[in-house]
């Protein structure tokens, strides 16, 4: 009975297999043979993986890898240190540019002035900063005119005093050394007298120290003196007598010139100068000799703002003494203005005011200027002027001395 | 004039010369001190420029360029950056 029912059961389970055709075992054969196949490629991708890891463990690609993450990390940080200007020393580019048009009574208007003024910077540290700048200007026959205005290196020496080697601004007054590039000075035009060949020094090759000092009374103040080359005094092309004291590489042979500047804040916002400066300035007669005159600076300049207002003046005067063996005569050369501005924050306007006078023995100017200004942005400025000048005795060989000016100018710092 | 000239400023260079490094130090600048001088002392000469108008690298060129064109002391100069350097990060942020 057993044996029977076994039978059966076995009869019924292996039924299929009994029924199944030749052509479905044979795909069955087919299946067996490509899983055996992928099994086997299966073995051997496990093989390579391994051996592969194998490789590059003992090669230590996985160490290699940190190490160019560290070095990327590094190289950030540099760019970082440099974008926040934290490296121990490199340099930088500002400056200034200026375009300008004019109107002149008894002449043509003209586009007359396109001026780039690059200012070189290298610092090392706190402790050194060189400084350079150079004008550039195109004149009126299409020549470009390049003048090195300083080029200087400053020592802090410490909190207190820097030292400065080279050709720097002369530290006399006020607008010389700081109001005169194009974007600082409100108007189109410099003060009568202030300009190049003027009452006022311009630069000075030498030594000069500088600095604030320390606070007495509440009060801040700061100094500058200086020693240099002597400047020179002759007669200019146009026939003008001249004293250009702007920086030599030469004394000419006679004493430097030694001076300097005192400054003090007594309230916020203004700041009260007394300059001087003596010494030698050179003079080189028809027969080639050189001959040394007496030579003497003295300046006052002010500036104060209170609100919106803004109130600039300053005076200047320079003393050349008599020689004998010269034909020329020495002489006063000195110069003054007073200047006010108001600031429309809302309407980015500001109208200005100026008045200069200028006297040597040859000539005696007095100008007004009118002005007002567009602020597209604090050092973006669009200018326009109107100057009035009245040369009074009338004998400078100048003879445009007397005609007035509508200047327009557009300026912008960087 | 030219003699006392003369003197003067030998004996204020001797002077400057034997001040040592004891005055300058490495010490952060006061914000709080620089905001006030930034407020009272640009406007002397110029339009001011607000802290965003530089990038953090050119502020600290043009600060050293300040110190000797305005006449700041080391300090003077530190508290202003400092101030500077702060308001920037401020706006940088907004």
């Amino acid at each position: 009975m057993t044996k029977m029912t076994l039978g059966i059961t076995l009869s019924i389970s292996l039924s299929p297999m009994l029924f199944a055709s030749t052509s479905e075992i044979d795909e069955l054969k087919n299946e067996v043979v490509l899983l055996k196949q992928m099994m086997k490629e299966l073995k051997k991708s496990n093989n390579e993986l391994r051996a592969y890891q194998n490789v590059t463990a003992k090669n230590s690609f996985v160490p290699a890898s940190h190490n160019a993450l560290s070095k990327l990390e590094a190289s950030i940080e540099e760019i970082k240190t440099n974008l926040d200007g934290n490296e121990k020393s490199g340099s930088q580019l500002a400056g200034y540019a200026s375009f300008g048009w004019q109107d002149t009574q008894n002449n043509d208007n003209e586009f007359d002035l396109v001026q780039f003024s690059p200012i070189f910077h290298y610092r090392y540290g706190n402790m050194f900063q060189f400084e350079g700048e150079l004008e550039v200007k195109v004149e009126a026959n299409g020549d470009t005119e390049i003048d090195l205005e300083y080029a200087a290196g400053n020592i802090f020496l410490n909190d207190y005093v820097g030292l400065i080697v080279g050709k720097f601004m002369s530290p006399i007054g006020q607008f010389v050394q700081n109001g005169h590039p194009s974007w600082i000075n409100k108007m189109p035009s410099t003060p009568i007298g202030f300009g190049h060949d003027g009452a006022a020094p311009t630069s000075n090759i030498g030594v000069e120290l500088r600095g604030g000092l320390p606070r007495f009374a509440n009060t801040r103040s700061n100094y500058a003196i200086f020693v240099s080359n002597s400047p020179v005094f002759g007669i200019a092309s146009d026939g003008d007598t001249i004293i250009d004291a702007s920086g030599k590489t030469s004394s000419n042979g006679v004493s430097k010139t030694w001076g300097g500047r005192f400054a003090v804040n007594p309230t916020a916002g203004m700041e009260v100068g007394f300059s001087i400066a003596s010494g030698d300035i050179a003079e080189e007669l028809a027969s080639g000799k050189k001959i040394a005159r007496d030579y003497d600076v003295v300046g006052f300049d002010g500036a104060y703002n209170y609100d919106n207002f803004m109130f600039k003046g300053e005076y200047v005067k320079q003393k050349v003494g008599e020689n004998v063996l010269s034909t020329l005569d020495g002489g006063i050369w000195k110069a003054w203005y007073s200047q006010l501005s108001y600031q429309f924050q809302g309407l980015n306007l500001e109208p200005i005011v100026r008045y200069g006078d200028y006297h040597n023995q040859e000539i005696k100017r007095k100008q007004w200027a009118l002005g007002l200004n567009y602020l597209f942005a604090n050092n973006v400025i669009a200018k326009l002027a109107y100057e009035s000048n009245k040369d009074e005795d009338n004998s400078a060989v100048n003879s445009k001395a007397n005609d007035n000016r509508l200047l327009a100018q557009f300026a912008f710092g960087f | 004039m030219k003699n006392i000239m003369k003197l003067i400023i030998p004996l204020t260079m001797f002077l400057t010369f034997s001040v040592n490094y004891a005055f300058a130090n490495e010490h952060k600048g006061d914000s709080a001190k620089g905001a006030e001088l930034w407020a009272s002392s640009c406007m002397h000469c110029h339009n001011v420029r607000e802290p965003a108008d530089l990038s953090k690298r050119a502020w600290k060129y043009s600060m050293n360029h300040m110190r000797i064109r305005a006449g700041f002391t080391g300090k003077e100069t530190r508290d202003i950056l400092a101030f500077i350097l702060e308001t920037k990060t401020t706006k940088d942020a907004e």
